[in-house]
């Protein structure tokens, strides 16, 4: 990585927050992804066997 | 400070990028087993397409009973996703970001997005064959979510491969990209092998609890796949406040561009016409082989593992005769020619009666195929222009996988017409096959001559842009 003294990297990963901002957000997405398709499926599994029923 | 906390500052610095998805400053060349683990995306798309072609085509038919009519919908609807591969493309190439990305974004959310798919998709095909207390619900509820599920797998897909193979064409040099292009195609196969075993058997029993179990299972795979495939594949690079701000071109303007390219239009017309004939004869292969010939359900079976091994055959000779700077269109051509002698065999099969012709055929076509595929694709990655690989591999996946689902539909049709219509009466039952092997000669001579004037004697790669 280049210059190791720029003051807005935050260690231990030496990102700026910026960047750790990014990263980040594509974990969010992810997580939001995963809940949305979750509610969808507990739908459907509910349609077809009323919580095992 | 004293050495010993000096030491220890020196290690938290170092755990910190170590845990980080970010490949090490860009090395001279990138290693095999880096390639090696990015061509897992491959495995796992190999993985989704046979679940969707091969096993759940047979499971809702038989096991779930519903309508052949329906299923067919189903599986043809990812082909519907296939052209936005140029869109994804030219997206990944215009990606703008802090971290400097412009692959892994689009392989993160395309492989969410095919997870959710899997994620969904059991429990939707379970809604959709009208079981348990599904049916006191209107059926639109099960026909909407199938084919919201296969339309997310298959966007998955697209996306995926796509972002790959141009992530592929960034890391490697020219002279590389045959063994890379190969290794692709290999690793594909193997997905798809493996995965039509390993379903195979789990699904021996069925369930509605194993179904659910097996693609779900799928699901969760396709992320672990995908997750160590992505991981360090691409540097950060810092990207300056006007580099962030920088306008980037449209989709029109980008693909303006690319077909301003040396016979742009050429390259794809005949990537198209090529995989169709190809592909034609692909659901064709076992019926035509139990009808005509009297070959076994066995027997037909081994057919397709046949044409598999062809490909195998195809690809590491494509590999190894690129490898050492032979052209790649002169190679794709020579696919073209292997693979009229192979449809011509199998043709010469039904006269003669003869289950080892028509064998050895198959293998050829194959074998054809694999040499086509693989010198269309390294020439795809070579005569990307600079910045545009996304959108050339984009292009060249969108024409590549419509062609072939066309081509698998236009050949179950012109089989069926043919026999309506009572063409060529004299020779029996076998003329609607004749009739598709001969339309497949036919598209690959045509193939042949809209490449002709794209032929480069080897070792001449000096106007390449």
């Amino acid at each position: 990585m280049d210059n190791l003294d720029d003051p807005n990297r935050v260690w231990p990963t030496g990102l700026t927050i910026k960047e750790s901002e990014a990263l980040h957000r594509h974990v969010i997405d992810g997580a939001r992804v995963f809940f949305a398709i979750s509610l969808f499926a507990h739908l459907l599994a509910y349609i077809y066997s009323p919580w095992l029923k | 400070m004293n050495s010993i906390s000096q030491r220890a500052m020196r290690a938290w610095v170092g755990l910190g990028p170590r845990f980080l998805p970010f490949a090490d400053a860009a090395s001279a060349e990138v290693p095999l087993s880096r390639l090696l683990r990015l061509s897992l995306v491959q495995v796992s798309v190999g993985m989704s397409l046979v679940l969707m072609v091969g096993t759940l085509n047979r499971v809702m038919i038989v096991e779930l009973g519903i309508s052949a009519g329906l299923v067919a919908t189903m599986i043809a609807l990812p082909v519907l996703f296939a052209p936005f591969r140029a869109l994804i493309g030219q997206s990944s190439d215009t990606h703008v970001s802090v971290l400097g990305w412009k692959r892994v974004p689009f392989l993160f959310n395309g492989t969410m997005v095919q997870f959710g798919g899997l994620a969904l998709m059991p429990f939707a095909l379970l809604v959709l064959s009208g079981g348990g207390a599904a049916k006191d619900y209107p059926v639109w509820i099960g026909q909407a979510a199938a084919a919201l599920s296969f339309l997310l797998v298959g966007a998955g897909v697209h996306t995926t491969q796509t972002v790959v193979l141009a992530l592929a064409t960034d890391l490697t040099s020219e002279d590389r990209r045959p063994k890379v292009v190969g290794l692709m195609y290999v690793m594909l196969l193997v997905g798809t092998i493996a995965s039509a075993l390993i379903f195979g058997h789990l699904l021996e029993e069925f369930t509605p609890g194993r179904l659910i179990q097996v693609i779900q299972g799928t699901a969760v795979v396709t992320i672990a796949l995908n997750g160590i495939a992505l991981w360090k594949q691409e540097s950060l690079k810092r990207m300056t406040a006007a580099e962030l701000a920088a306008p980037q071109p449209s989709f029109r303007d980008s693909m303006r561009r690319y077909m301003q390219g040396e016979a742009a239009r050429r390259r794809l017309v005949a990537v198209g016409l090529g995989t169709m004939a190809f592909g034609m004869q692909d659901v064709l292969l076992e019926p035509y082989g139990g009808e005509i010939l009297g070959l076994s359900v066995a027997d037909t079976t081994k057919l397709t593992a046949a044409l598999a091994g062809g490909g195998l055959i195809g690809f590491g000779m494509a590999s190894q005769v690129l490898s050492r700077g032979a052209d790649a269109f002169t190679m794709a051509g020579l696919g073209t020619l292997v693979g009229i002698l192979g449809f011509a065999g199998v043709i010469a099969a039904a006269p003669a009666g003869s289950p080892m012709l028509f064998a050895a055929g198959v293998i050829v076509i194959g074998a054809g195929g694999g040499l086509f595929g693989h010198g269309t694709l390294t020439a795809a990655m070579n005569y990307a222009p600079e910045g545009q690989a996304g959108l050339a591999l984009g292009t060249w996946g969108a024409i590549q996988a419509t062609a072939a689902g066309l081509g698998i539909a236009v050949g179950g049709l012109l089989r069926d017409v043919a026999m309506s219509i009572g063409a060529l009466e004299g020779l029996g039952a076998a003329r609607g096959y004749m009739i598709v092997y001969a339309t497949e000669i036919v598209l690959l001579l045509a193939t042949l001559a809209a490449m002709s004037s794209l032929f480069r004697p080897a070792g001449d790669q000096s106007t390449r842009g």
